[in-house]
């Protein structure tokens, strides 16, 4: 099997693996209990949001909200400020290339609670740019939610100097969705109000995530009962998963140097073997993210290519796992620009720190057989 | 006191003149297999009857199980006892205990002829030692229960339930077809429908990776699994499609392809059904609901064989075929989303009026005999078995 698929998924870590078996059998206690054998618990529950913080240089000003990862941290985010700061304004920006986590939400906040949600355009790198979001900030505007890193392309937004311009509207929230980038990528969290990632793009566990918020922000809870999560999340906390996920962050944090020049080499690579195929049209720019390389196929069904990728082995993505259905086009390449059959057959492929340069290879032999035997449409 | 058997009445078993022997052995197979994993069950089937004794097993589910067996007209929960009259009685009145509501109505029959009482006579002294031993009365317009007694030569048999079965033949006694399966809704309900009706289905199906996905043979696993409630044991088939798909895209005008490939598809389907003495290919085909699918097309497409093809949706709505897919539990694996060999290429403007000289016409343009050769001679076999795929035959 070679797995080029890492931006939808990624293996836990071994490390990983051993510390959630060893925190489920000696510390599984309820980290709300009472007595000394839930204080253990709880104790390593607040070591974990303590680490995460730290990695992320937020320790002084932010908190962590553990919870099932970056979809429902983006549903809080977008609903609980919603409904808790109504009165500020009603008005949401959001990058036009978000995940469908982000924009069906927002849609639901619209319609739910009556916000006008805007869209913003981004430049032809698939970024918004701080030049743009100026234009269309104003004083009724409550969230601006933008992506950290895109996950079908990779492109990087500039968060600091994107924040520098919401910073001029006091009562404004700036939020970032950062699954794709964090860990991986080097950025500065410093001006970001609220940010989003999930566990397992990042060698933690699925349904494990969390949602880091500055520490003059409530929400209004969605999940209500207990207080655990400072009273915005009840619900009995998963303590094994919730240490897993600041173990495999700090992991990802302190080799991301190593694993991002590795990553970039492969990255590179590959893109030196396509650049010059006339049946492939590369998308993803020089300086996005390392982890994606995402191109279409001039003359070929991108669904098809993947088919016939799957059944050698060789797993990529034909579109983002969370769309699914097949036919529609990219929304993240018709917001770039791309054409309409560059939007139509994308294939990302996605590596991680374990992908070797061999498998790249293979990947690149594999494709240019393909094409030249799969009848193109 | 309690019921302690089924009685199951056979089908449509008047018709069958000469078969009758055939019919109720391959009934009384299948009921068997049907009610394999119930342990303590005893199956003995006769001339007019098959009697399932109970000991002590739970009836519910049992009557469940046989009403998806088809060939099974009714089933009645019956308690059998001696034919002495005071024993009949004895009966009677303990089981109607049993039963809830406040009046009752007996009916009587008797096939032993000798026996001293007649049916009316029958009913007189059970209902009497009913009324003197309980509460109930009689009601004969609008009773809560009703209770039947059969005077038989070996015995007597008392019930109050009866259960309806699912009609149609014992699966196995009208022989085997080839049944064409694409993974949409219409061919596994076409598939049930011929089940029904004493036929077993051996399924073929192409396939044209990768431009089908392996997903769709995933999801004729789960769809045959399904059928397994109906037929056990089903064979699936499938021919490796690409090479002469690609050959009709290449060398057919686009209007044509669909029905060139369906054509394609006969000549298969009537080599494999021959090779694995099936007596007919079978298809979901319904007339009118897609381009392949007009008189005209159906002509066209059938022209390339003279052996049966049956469709037993021929004429049914959509909305019947669903409601059918949906009462067998089809409908939600069909649904996925998955694309199969009909599908992908798909014209933009398939004929709908093909005519039989230009398909004739446009298949000289390439050497299919090869190629269709190759294909049947590649098949890959799967056995799907009581809802679980098996290595081999059954």
């Amino acid at each position: 099997m070679i797995y080029l698929d890492n931006a939808a998924t990624v293996r836990v870590l071994d490390e990983v693996l051993e510390e959630h078996a060893r925190i489920n059998r000696d510390y599984f206690a309820n980290a709300g209990s009472h007595h000394y054998f839930g204080y253990q618990a709880k104790n390593l529950l607040e070591e974990a949001r303590t680490s995460i913080l730290k990695d992320l240089k937020l320790e002084k000003t932010h908190k962590v909200m553990f919870n099932s990862g970056a979809t429902e941290g983006n549903n809080t985010v977008l609903k609980g400020l919603a409904l808790k700061y109504a009165n500020r304004g009603k008005r949401i920006l959001v990058g036009p290339t978000e995940h469908p986590s982000i924009l069906t939400t927002a849609n639901d906040v619209a319609r739910l609670y009556g916000f006008e949600v805007v869209k913003l355009p981004v430049d032809e790198s698939g970024r918004v740019t701080p030049e743009i979001l100026s234009q269309y900030m104003d004083k009724q505007t409550l969230i601006v939610s933008i992506m950290a890193v895109n996950n079908e392309t990779g492109a990087i937004n500039d968060l600091k100097a994107l924040s520098e311009v919401v910073k001029q509207y006091p009562k404004c929230f700036f939020h970032s969705d950062a699954t794709q980038g964090i860990g991986k990528v080097d950025i500065d969290y410093s001006g970001v109000d609220l940010l989003t990632f999930s566990g397992h793009k990042i060698g933690a566990f699925k349904g494990s995530g969390a949602l880091i918020y500055h520490n003059r922000i409530g929400f209004e809870s969605l999940h209500s009962g207990g207080s655990q999560e400072g009273g915005f999340r009840a619900g009995t906390v998963d303590v094994p998963s919730c240490v897993c996920l600041a173990k495999a962050l700090h992991l990802c944090f302190v080799n991301q140097k190593a694993w991002g020049e590795h990553v970039r080499e492969l990255n590179n690579h590959l893109r030196d073997q396509l650049k010059d195929n006339p049946l492939i049209s590369i998308n993803s720019l020089p300086n996005d993210s390392p982890y994606v390389l995402n191109f279409s196929l001039t003359k070929h069904k991108a669904s098809v290519v993947v088919e016939a990728l799957s059944r050698l082995g060789i797993y990529v993505s034909s579109i983002a796992a969370c769309s699914s259905k097949g036919e529609e086009p990219s929304y993240v390449l018709e917001a770039m620009g791309k054409p309409s059959w560059a939007s139509h057959n994308p294939i990302r492929v996605s590596f991680n720190h374990e992908t070797s340069l061999e498998e790249v290879d293979a990947f690149v032999n594999a494709l240019e057989k393909i094409l030249q035997e799969v009848r193109p449409l | 006191m309690n019921f302690d058997t089924l009685l199951v009445h056979y089908g449509e078993l008047s018709t069958k003149g000469n078969n009758r022997k055939v019919f109720i052995q391959a009934l009384t197979h299948n009921v068997r297999v049907a009610l394999k994993g119930y342990e303590g069950l005893e199956i003995k089937g006769n001339r007019d009857f098959i009697l399932v004794t109970l000991n002590g097993v739970d009836y519910a589910p049992v009557v469940s199980r046989l009403q998806e067996v088809s060939g099974i007209q009714r089933i009645s929960l019956i308690k059998r006892c001696g034919k002495d009259i005071e024993e009949i009685k004895a009966t009677a009145v303990e089981l109607i205990k049993g039963e809830k509501g406040r009046t009752f109505k007996l009916e009587s029959k008797r096939t032993d002829k000798t026996y001293p009482l007649d049916s009316y006579g029958i009913s007189r002294e059970v209902a009497d030692a009913i009324l003197d031993n309980t509460d109930l009365e009689v009601d004969v317009h609008n009773p809560d229960i009703v209770m039947h007694v059969s005077l038989r030569q070996e015995e007597a048999t008392l019930s109050c339930h009866d259960f309806p079965g699912s009609g149609g033949y014992p699966l196995g006694m009208n022989g085997k077809v080839t049944m064409l399966l694409s993974g949409g809704i219409d061919s596994p309900v076409a598939a049930y429908s011929l089940i029904r009706r004493g036929l077993v289905v051996d399924c073929l199906h192409f396939a044209s990776p990768p431009y089908t996905q392996l997903a769709v043979i995933d999801k004729l696993k789960d769809l045959l699994k399904v059928l397994n409630t109906y037929q056990n044991d089903i064979r699936l088939q499938i021919v490796p499609f690409t090479k002469i798909q690609e050959a009709i895209y290449a060398h057919v005008p686009e209007p044509y392809c669909i029905t060139i490939m369906r054509r394609m598809m006969v000549r298969i389907a009537e080599r494999v059904a021959k090779k694995n003495h099936c007596l007919a290919i079978a298809t979901g085909e319904s007339v009118g609901q897609v381009a392949s699918q007009t008189l005209e097309s159906i002509i066209t497409i059938n022209d390339v064989t003279n052996f049966p093809i049956l469709r037993p949706l021929c004429v049914l709505d959509k909305v019947s075929i669903i409601e059918t897919s949906k009462k067998i539990g089809t409908f939600d694996i069909s649904i996925r989303p998955y694309e199969d060999c009909c599908t992908i290429f798909k014209p933009k403007k398939p004929k709908t009026k093909p005519r039989i000289d230009e398909a004739e016409r446009y298949e000289t343009l390439f050497d299919y005999e090869a190629m269709i050769e190759e294909a049947v001679n590649n098949l890959e076999n799967i056995y799907i078995s009581g809802g679980a795929e098996v290595e081999g035959r059954a």
